[in-house]
């Protein structure tokens, strides 16, 4: 302080300037650092519960709860597993999950494409009020339209089949305006040579609009899927039984109401009912990525 | 090109249109189909269950027993969601679209909405009807279903409240091995349980507000004179429930209270000296690391402050004469004697019948599961719950909320106060237009 105040030379100053090359590395460092603090904070965030579902569907009853938590059961059982797989007709919510979610979402991606398509490329009257519409589809919570579906359907005679759980849960104001977005950001000079090329609709949407869209559509399928896995308020009010019960209708089952719930078989559960979608997920998740790069390079 | 456009044209806007039409689809049921109850034949009883307490196969089990005892009739158990409120979701949702249950749980807290919109058929008339008894159902537990002086249910897997503690915290606090007879008493008890139980741990356990603090506090309420309401004028601003509102913070305050939302696996795993609980936790109370004591619920100088809960079953007024007196039967087949006792020993809930206790394999059961004895010695110092918690539409939610406050440290009169004016409203608007007087 004083040294400083007798040469009048700053020394923040003058270090600064002289390390500036260093210190741009240092802060370099520093960024990467922070970095990976970052990642491993928000790895920690995410990955701590999905740890603890896993550990604790390996776990013995009295180890679940206890002060201070076990971290690493000891020693590992199965029994979660086989009580999850044998209290509840598993493998049968499973199954109607697999057909429902299948079904479901090939509905939802090809309405959605098409839907889109047609709102975006093809030019006919009161297609700005149609898509209207469907934004206001989208807006509409799917609760408030529960008990007036419930009675439409109920009077088809449809609860307790595939169909009833399917039809009303197949539209797609998301997917749509989702798509239709995508297709008017692909450049109009493309479509234009295309059609001047002769390519009919169907042409146009499977060569060259959708392959430009691929991210987008992934995206899509990969949310759709997820939802559908998950959906629970409609299957739940459809189903009666493990006839046409989906996973999450079944799940509860393990859940003890007005009691104790025992949690090993219904982490061992959720394990279970996740598996498939993280395959899904992993397996659409390379093709994203794919379609990213080769969009930038064709650009 | 505009010619290619057009002819996609149809095609593509039928999914357009598909896509938007189904989203939003807004079908209405016509009021005929909720009348006639939807398809179904008579015989064939459709009876909606959460499967209280783990019962499934004690139910499956009845079943079998009834199909075997009325070979004509079939019933159809089903599941009707994961606890009484996903049950009344799904009900609510046949009122308006038919295929109505032939029968259907109703816990304490929803029953009564149903009454009251005329949802429900007067059991009590309908067991008449078909020459059955209701004389033998414990009679607080059947009257909890009165209004107007009709039956709306009948008493299925009914709990109350019990206290559970810790007998080894007990011990090592110097403690008497018994329940308080008071709260104050218990008061006097804490710091010597905290200090047994250790850092970290609570000498109370109780549910939080959201998972039914509202009905476990009606004890410590009652035990101190006080009440939610009386009839339908609320009295939350009463000195006496002020009081019982003012102790409950105090052991928040000295940290000798912790709500938690899964308040029964906390005590189970040790964290607590005591747990104010349903019985409907009895059965799962296995295998804990202590030993367990179940005790009175403290009333002082004999005042009734125990209350009751659980759920009943009832069955829907829309549908045909003939298959009300069909789920009638097995109604009563389901809560007679014999499968009271088999329901209760699989569960832990109460017997519903006064003959129950008498039968063989329930006298033996009891003689070894003396904590489970203590549960039923308590049923006749139940009482009936107060209006507000049960029959105003959102009431046990707005008090569970309140107390959830004044444990987190709000001012005790001025919640209550508010809360006063929120069960008030309530009932003016949602109640008190429906009520034939």
């Amino acid at each position: 302080m004083t040294e400083s105040a007798i040469t009048g030379v700053d020394p923040d100053e003058s270090s600064g300037r002289a390390h500036q090359a260093e210190a741009a590395s240092f802060g370099g460092v520093l960024m990467k650092v922070a970095g990976y603090a970052a990642m491993v904070a928000v790895l920690l965030l995410v990955a701590a519960p999905l740890f603890w579902i896993v550990i604790t569907s390996i776990k013995e009853r009295p180890d679940i709860y206890t002060q201070p938590a076990q971290w690493w059961p000891s020693p590992p059982t199965a029994d979660g597993y086989k009580a999850a797989t044998t209290d509840i007709e598993f493998w049968s919510y499973f199954k109607n999950s697999l057909i429902i979610t299948t079904i479901l979402s090939i509905a939802k991606i090809v309405l959605g494409v098409l839907s889109a398509y047609a709102l975006s490329l093809l030019r006919f009257p009161g297609r700005t009020i149609i898509f209207v519409i469907v934004i206001a589809a989208l807006m509409v919570p799917n609760q408030i339209t529960v008990i007036s579906n419930y009675a439409l359907v109920s009077q088809l005679g449809w609860r307790n089949t595939y169909q009833g759980i399917i039809i009303p849960l197949a539209g797609v104001a998301f997917g749509t305006f989702l798509m239709r977005n995508q297709f008017l950001s692909v450049p109009g000079e493309i479509i234009e040579a295309a059609r001047l090329d002769g390519a009919g609709p169907m042409k146009l949407l499977w060569r060259v609009v959708l392959p430009m869209s691929w991210p987008t559509l992934i995206a899509f399928s990969i949310i759709t899927v997820v939802n559908e896995w998950n959906e629970y308020l409609w299957p739940f009010l459809m189903s009666d039984d493990a006839r046409t019960g989906t996973l999450p209708v079944g799940l509860t089952q393990l859940q003890n109401n007005d009691g104790i719930t025992n949690w090993g078989p219904v982490m061992a559960a959720t394990v279970l009912a996740m598996l498939p979608v993280l395959i899904v997920f992993l397996a659409l998740q390379r093709h994203m990525i794919k379609g990213l790069t080769a969009g930038a390079v064709k650009g | 090109m505009s010619q290619l456009s057009r002819r996609g044209f149809l095609g593509v806007a039928g999914g357009a249109a598909l896509a938007s039409g189904l989203a939003a689809c807004a079908g209405t049921g016509s009021g005929s189909s909720s009348s006639g109850g939807g398809g179904g034949s008579a015989n064939t009883i459709d009876f909606w269950s959460n499967h209280p307490g783990k019962s499934k196969a004690a139910e499956q089990k009845i079943i079998a027993a009834f199909e075997k005892a009325n070979p004509k009739l079939k019933v159809k158990l089903t599941d009707a969601g994961k606890d009484y409120e996903e049950v009344a979701q799904k009900f609510n949702a046949a009122l308006a679209g038919g295929n109505l249950p032939d029968v259907v749980v109703t816990s304490d807290v929803t029953w009564f909405n149903f009454a009251l919109n005329n949802r429900l058929a007067d059991v009590g008339a309908l067991f008449q009807k078909n020459g059955l008894s209701t004389s033998d159902y414990v009679d607080g537990l059947y009257a909890d279903y009165r209004y107007e002086g009709k039956h709306f249910a009948i008493p299925y897997a009914r709990s109350t409240i019990v206290f559970y503690y810790n007998k080894d915290v007990f011990k090592k606090a110097g403690l008497p091995d018994r329940a308080p007879t008071s709260w104050d008493e218990f008061t006097q008890w804490a710091p010597k349980l905290q200090s047994a139980i250790g850092n970290g741990k609570h000498a109370l356990i109780l549910d939080d507000g959201a998972n039914y603090l509202d009905w476990t506090f009606q004890a410590i309420n009652w035990s101190y004179g006080g009440a939610y309401s009386k009839e339908w004028t609320p009295t939350f601003d009463d000195p006496k429930t002020l009081k019982a509102a003012t102790v409950l913070q105090g052991w928040a305050k000295s940290k000798y209270l912790k709500t938690s939302a899964d308040s029964a696996s906390d005590f189970g795993a040790g964290l607590g000296a005591v747990l104010l609980e349903s019985t409907g936790n009895l059965g799962g109370f296995k295998d804990l690391p202590f030993e367990l004591g179940v005790g009175f619920v403290p009333a002082p100088g004999g005042i009734k402050a125990c209350p009751t809960g659980g759920a009943g079953v009832a069955i829907p007024s829309g549908i045909s004469a003939e298959r009300q007196n069909n789920a009638a039967k097995f109604v009563e087949f389901l809560t007679n004697a014999q499968n009271t006792a088999t329901f209760t020993q699989a569960t832990g809930y109460m017997p519903v019948r006064k003959s129950a206790l008498k039968e063989p394999s329930e006298a033996a059961y009891l003689q070894q599961n003396p904590n489970f004895n203590v549960a039923v010695q308590q049923l006749p110092k139940t009482r009936p719950q107060d209006y507000a918690r049960v029959f105003v539409p959102g009431g046990g939610a707005s008090i569970g909320q309140a107390l959830d406050k004044i444990v987190a440290g709000a001012d005790v009169a001025a919640t209550m106060k508010a809360l006063n004016g929120t069960i008030s409203s309530a009932y003016n608007s949602q109640v008190k237009p429906k009520l034939k007087s």
